[in-house]
């Protein structure tokens, strides 16, 4: 009797979690009348047409860390939105975007709980693109890309499921990038500060000044090559990725073989610190303590270095970054707006997306004096905040460079997934320590990159 | 004035919910009693006479709803997906049979991922059996100021994984603290790459998981030394005992059971082991990825939206669960051998 209940309690345990299993691997939910990613929505927010219905109801908006400090700007659009269209609810979540973010958000999605509205990165954007799970802007409002930088809007595009480029996101804000270096360390390795290079052997040909400089009381640059890949291989117009993003390629052009040499010799000759190969490449402190003659890429670091290291700032200056063989700057790594398949209210999820990333609101954020971005629509960059800069101070020079690159600027940068990212920088790593040539690196890294994506399918 | 009840004394256990007194209506909260609290069982005698076979189900389901959720379940769904071509992002995904472990068994990453789990458990399971021990010893007695050193070995427990990473990133660059007192001492020409060289990040990766539990596993210790009795010490001390053999034959005989489950949880731990090798190695698991562990490839090859293949990563998370139990095992045979 007793072993009876036993067993059926057991088995009632195994049918649970079976049927839990089950629920796990089917996935989806129910409502609706079309399909987006595995979950049942609407039917205009999928497949051709413009999107209609009224602005109404409450829709959830996500942004990714920017409550604590922008909370008073963000209440002030969502309360003049919901202002200007009656009925319409916006509830605003901010999430802390750890390197989790991706993978938690992908999460949300399968379990067709994605935000309404949601700021994303690139690699989100692309994993939510493949699956489904964004609104095809350019298809559900096709004057949707009238405000933005043409270039910018242009090359914001995503692969879906086909492999078909579409427009699922919304160019929000974005850092910059530009060289930054301290002038005193450059002139001592008879570099002229003035004349920043024009393309990355160049540049890497002035830390090979340093090195021999320095003689190892201060370096060029740091080593670790995550922030240089794939950034380098697009600003030197080298193919990264096959036109499908499907394998790999970069191995077939012979100037990726030479950067790794250059990377081998720049770390040999001690240009770089040694123990900063596979640990931070932020050279923040190092160069607020006149170590490291180039600082981080972006203005922000400019204000860093201004409000830390005054000394170090009043050697500071910056330069366009080099151009190479692509002949335009990059954006670096711009944030973006997207709109979730699976809204229920998709015309207010819309309808909001586009006013928070009109020019007016762009241009008030960038105003803000605890932020240091860039807008992506053309009449923000041709505020006067950002075209009528009047002072020499490198902080100041910085906002014009970058406003300026910005009108011509693309989202160009490939975007690999952190897998293959650090699948390639690993083998450069090797043989930067010089237990492989670059040539043998190179094609391993090329290898492992394919097996990865190979299994994605 | 608050009208009382007098109500009947029971003699029976567990009766008080199902009697009532004479000549007062049942409450509510009675009748209800009766409906639910177990009654006298057929045949049953004692404190079984008012239990019902469901009743410890009742009391235990909250618990067993969790432990299957959250334990049950995801272990038998990442058995299921192993069998699959299943992607992070969903979507279809198709029978494969036994093709990802095949491939596991000749991928070389996955055994240099092994490699580095099975070694960081060899060295850290010992050193964290025994370390804390010696602290605990150490701190037990009841000396002046004693509550500061408790404290201070404590504390590292309570700082965040990532604070205390970025704090040996600082103490074993080129140019930090430990570097700077051997050339000082000059016990060393240049740096040694503790950042750099992959087998010194691995090792650094163990320091920093000791120096993190040592405290944690202190306080197990410091709970099972009260209860080695003082009167075997007393007696091995008149005896001529010194104090190694006294630890070697009094006391840790009496903190065995408490040493086991230090190894086991230990054991688990340093196969799990993730956030040290990302801190010291950064996210590429060391140079050329030489240092990922078990949990950090199966990042790598399975949870990454983009390119990872949650089958091929479910089935490395089977070969780490195997291969956690088996060495649990293994340790819990030993003992039993050592015992007997």
């Amino acid at each position: 009797m007793r072993a009876g209940r036993l067993t059926a309690s057991v088995a009632g345990i195994i049918a649970l979690t079976l049927t839990a299993a089950g629920c796990g691997l089917s996935g989806g939910s129910s409502g609706g009348d079309s399909t987006a990613g595995g979950c049942k929505v609407d039917k205009g927010n999928v497949g051709s047409g413009k999107l209609t219905g009224d602005v109404k109801g409450q829709i959830t908006f996500q942004t990714t860390n920017l409550k604590k400090d922008f909370g008073d700007f963000f209440n002030g659009v969502i309360t003049s939105f919901e202002k200007a269209h009656p009925g319409a609810k916006v509830k605003w979540i901010d999430d802390p975007g750890d390197n989790t973010f991706t993978q938690r958000t992908v999460a949300d999605a399968q379990a067709c709980t994605l935000p309404d509205v949601i700021n994303v990165n690139a690699e989100t954007a692309t994993a939510l693109t493949k699956a489904g799970y964004l609104l095809d802007l350019g298809v559900k409002d096709p004057d949707v890309a009238k405000p933005f930088v043409p270039a910018f809007w242009k090359t914001s595009t995503y692969p879906d499921a086909s492999g078909k480029a579409i427009h699922t996101t919304l160019p929000w804000y974005t850092g910059g990038v530009l060289l930054t270096y301290n002038k005193d360390l450059l002139t001592k390795a008879g570099i002229d500060p003035a004349k920043p290079p024009t393309s990355i052997f160049g540049l890497f040909a002035d830390y090979e000044k340093i090195a021999r400089s320095a003689k190892g009381k201060y370096f060029a640059t740091m080593a670790n090559p995550v922030w240089r890949i794939p950034g380098d291989f697009d600003q030197m117009d080298i193919r990264t990725l096959s036109a499908d993003g499907r394998s790999a390629v970069f191995a077939d052009d012979p100037r990726t073989t030479q950067w790794v040499a250059w990377m081998a010799k720049l770390y040999k000759e001690g240009a770089m610190p040694k123990d900063s190969l596979s640990s931070s490449n932020d050279p923040s402190t190092l160069y607020s303590q006149g170590k490291v003659a180039y600082g981080s890429t972006n203005p922000s670091f400019v204000r860093f270095v201004k409000q830390n290291s005054p000394t170090v700032y009043a050697r500071t200056a910056v330069g366009q970054q080099p151009y190479d063989a692509l002949g335009r700057a990059s954006a670096g790594a711009p944030q973006y707006i997207s709109v979730a398949a699976t809204s229920k209210h998709a015309p207010v999820a819309l309808a909001f997306a586009e006013y928070l990333t009109d020019a007016e609101n762009q241009t008030a954020w960038c105003k803000d004096p605890n932020v240091v971005i860039f807008p992506t629509t053309s009449a923000s960059l041709n505020d006067p905040f950002f075209q009528n800069v009047t002072g020499s101070d490198p902080f100041s020079q910085a906002r014009k460079l970058v406003a300026d690159q910005l009108k011509t600027a693309d989202t160009n940068q490939t975007n690999l997934s952190p897998a293959v990212q650090n699948a390639i920088v690993a083998q450069v790593q090797l043989a930067m320590q010089g237990k492989k040539s670059p040539a043998q690196a190179v094609k391993d890294a090329q290898a492992k990159a394919n097996e990865l994506l190979k299994q994605a399918g | 004035m608050v009208a009382t009840e007098t109500v009947k004394p029971v003699s029976v256990p567990g009766a008080e919910g199902t009697a009532s007194a004479p000549g007062t209506a049942p409450s509510r909260l009675r009748r209800f009693g009766r409906a639910v609290l177990p009654g006298p069982a057929p045949g049953a005698n004692g404190a079984a006479l008012y239990r019902r076979w469901w009743l410890p189900w009742l009391w235990t389901a909250p618990a067993i709803v969790c432990a299957v959720v959250f334990g049950v379940f995801p272990f038998l769904n990442t058995v299921l997906l192993s069998f699959t071509d299943a992607k992070p992002l969903g979507g279809a995904a198709s029978f494969v049979g036994l093709d990802n472990y095949t491939r596991m068994l000749g991928d070389s990453d996955f055994w240099l991922a092994t490699r580095n789990s099975i070694l960081y458990a060899i060295v850290v399971v010992p050193l964290m059996v025994l370390l804390p021990l010696m602290l605990a010893v150490l701190v037990e007695k009841n000396l002046p100021g004693i509550g500061f050193f408790r404290s201070a070995f404590y504390t590292p427990v309570l700082a965040s994984s990532v604070v205390v990473g970025l704090s040996w990133q600082w103490l074993l660059a080129d140019d930090g603290l430990v570097n700077t007192w051997l050339e000082k001492a000059h016990l060393i020409r240049s740096a040694v790459p503790f950042l750099s060289d992959s087998w010194l990040i691995l090792f650094s990766a163990m320091g920093l998981t000791l120096w993190k539990g040592l405290g944690w596993y202190m306080i197990f210790y410091l709970a099972a030394l009260g209860n080695v009795p003082k009167e075997l010490h007393e007696a091995a001390q008149m005896d001529g005992a010194g104090t190694v053999r006294r630890f070697w034959h009094i006391t840790m005989p009496g903190v065995r059971q408490a040493m086991m489950l230090v190894g086991t949880l230990t054991g688990i731990g340093s196969l799990r082991v993730f956030t040290e090798i990302y801190m010291l190695g950064s996210s590429t698991g060391g140079p050329g990825g030489a240092d990922r562990t078990l949990p950090f490839y199966i990042r790598d090859v399975g949870l990454d939206p983009l390119t990872g293949n949650a089958g091929y990563g479910s089935a490395v998370s089977v070969a780490l669960f195997a291969l956690t139990l088996g060495l649990t095992l293994l340790a819990q045979r030993l003992t039993k051998e050592d015992e007997a």
